[in-house]
């Protein structure tokens, strides 16, 4: 019974957002036999559209919240030994940005309304971080790379369940930003994120804000 | 699965009344004549999309029966498709008993169907309204497919973004030409609280729809403003619509047009007052920049003339000094 129960929640929880359906008909649960119908849009060669629609929007709010934070950084630390270092890291997350904002046009999936919001938000934490010293921005750096990194892992696993062939693309793609924020990670711990005062404390309190940020953005 | 996942909802939702209303139906039929049952293919519409949808599978919450197997699921697809079916035909008759049992039932009986066939509904017509604007939405996205492919083949103009957005909302507020004198009555039941998901589903995706065929590839809040500003357009003109009686709707087309003029006006408006205000910024940017150099020459300069002054005995040297460092600091 629990076994039959936890596919048909998994399954209600992948689509809660109809509107990205196929065009149809559909009987859903009311009073009487009433019918849902659905938008007239047709899936794209039968993906799963609401999962890919997730993966997107918060790879996507993602890259963005990052480019940010590195734009916070630079404006602090752009004249010090560490600017160029910050600079290069800056422009790989400015190129990954660029390639969702491709995919996101070309899967049709909505940006989250929270973008206005990690806008600010990203800026004031890189700033933030790196008033705090190198030190702090390169822990900044470690914690949020290291959650973006666990991420994207969940999300190749999620697409390697759903179908390895279907999705090889969009897994190439975040395999290769995977390995490149990991990078940056390794990065971050050579320039002594580790020496900053509170490295523990600040490390979780970002890495927490980093998951809220996810939850939020796959869903808003 | 499909079976415990089919008595996993059985167990949620209360499946008496398609049970009895479809048996009498089936009963009545079989009277009647036979209709042959379509089988498995996910088709749903009459201009029939080539895609199927395989995600609505494991959705569909099939009220019903359980442990028939094969038989469950030809049941399933066919359920689906009759009710569909009745639907497109009791549009004829929606002119003449508006969204009513009354038009669904005509319906039935025009595919030789017993009347008994509108209690598979609801009584306000909430089904067949959502199934107009959904066959709607479906016209119009084959509509905008269409043209873009003529563009793509380079028979036709790319239209500007006012030009096709005003076609787009005109070709769609057409089809409800033959059922205006109704449409008031629908707009009434689509915004009933129960119908309020699934109209507001089918507005946006409808908006969404436009606004892809426009070109719009805006991945920031712009995304958000633009199909905002285009669903009130559509929103009114399509109030304006229910009370216009100028011939062949002129006052609607003009008072859209006036709308998509107002809203291109006004993305042209923000966009000044940005690049206004980045000018701004500049300004006071490079202002402060000016100044700071300024006093940094002064400082340079004041330096200098104070090693200078060190090495040539002076004397009103202390005087001097005491000047020239208030400009170093």
């Amino acid at each position: 019974m629990a076994a039959a129960v936890v596919p048909a929640l998994r399954c209600s929880l992948l689509q809660r957002w109809p509107h990205r359906c196929g065009p149809g008909v559909r009987a859903v649960p009311g009073a009487g036999a009433a019918l849902r119908p659905c938008s007239s849009r047709v899936a794209q060669d039968g993906i799963n559209q609401p999962v890919i629609d997730r993966i997107i929007r918060v790879d996507h709010a993602g890259e963005y919240g990052a480019n940010r934070i590195y734009a916070g950084q630079m404006a602090v630390l752009g004249r010090s030994s560490v600017g160029p270092v910050i600079q290069q890291m800056w422009n790989q997350e400015k190129n990954h940005l660029k390639k969702f904002n491709e995919l996101m046009v070309a899967y049709r999936v909505r940006p989250t309304v929270l973008l206005p919001f990690w806008n600010v938000a990203g800026f004031v934490l890189g700033a933030g971080s790196a008033l705090l010293g190198k030190k702090g921005a390169m822990a900044c750096t470690v914690a949020v790379e290291e959650s973006i990194s666990e991420h994207y892992n969940n999300q190749i696993r999620t697409l390697i369940e759903e179908d390895p062939e279907k999705y090889k693309e969009l897994l190439q793609v975040i395999k290769q930003f995977r390995d490149e924020e990991q990078e940056h990670h390794d990065i971050g711990l050579e320039h002594d994120a580790e020496a900053t005062p509170a490295y523990s404390v600040l490390k979780t309190a970002i890495q927490l804000g980093c998951k809220a940020a996810i939850f939020l953005s796959e869903r808003i | 699965l499909l079976v415990s996942l089919a008595v996993v909802r059985c167990q949620q939702y209360p499946p008496l009344r398609t049970l009895q209303a479809s048996a009498a139906l089936r009963a009545a039929s079989d009277e009647h004549k036979k209709e042959p049952w379509a089988s498995s293919s996910q088709q749903h519409f009459e201009s029939p999309p080539a895609e199927h949808q395989p995600e609505e599978k494991p959705q569909g919450p099939h009220p019903s029966y359980t442990g028939q197997g094969g038989q469950e699921s030809e049941d399933y697809e066919s359920e689906e498709q009759l009710q569909h079916r009745i639907l497109t035909a009791a549009l004829e008759f929606v002119p003449e008993h508006g969204w009513t049992a009354e038009a669904i039932a005509e319906g039935a009986k025009t595919l030789g169907l017993s009347v008994a066939a509108a209690g598979l509904f609801h009584s306000d017509g909430s089904e067949l309204i959502l199934h107009f604007v959904s066959d709607c939405n479906t016209k119009l996205t084959e509509l905008l497919k269409k043209e873009q492919k003529l563009v793509q083949l380079g028979e036709a103009e790319k239209k500007p973004i006012d030009e096709f957005l005003r076609d787009a909302v005109e070709a769609r507020l057409r089809m409800l030409i033959p059922y205006i004198e109704k449409w008031p009555q629908a707009l009434s039941v689509l915004l009933l609280p129960r119908n309020i998901p699934s109209s507001l589903s089918l507005l946006t995706s409808m908006i969404d729809d436009i606004w892809h065929y426009a070109g719009d590839q805006s991945t920031d809040f712009n995304w958000y403003t633009r199909r905002a500003v285009l669903t009130a357009i559509y929103n009114t003109t399509e109030l304006v619509m229910m009370q216009d009686s100028s011939p062949g709707f002129e006052d609607t087309w003009r008072f859209l047009e006036n709308r998509v003029a107002d809203a291109m006006a006004m993305s042209n408006t923000a966009t000044q007052v940005q690049s206004t205000g980045e000018a701004v910024v500049q300004g006071l940017m490079g202002a402060a920049v000016t100044v700071s150099n300024a006093g940094t020459c002064r400082a340079v300069t004041a330096e200098f003339l104070l090693n200078v002054s060190i090495c040539f005995p002076n004397p009103n040297l202390e005087n001097n000094m005491e000047k020239l460092s208030s400009f170093v600091t």
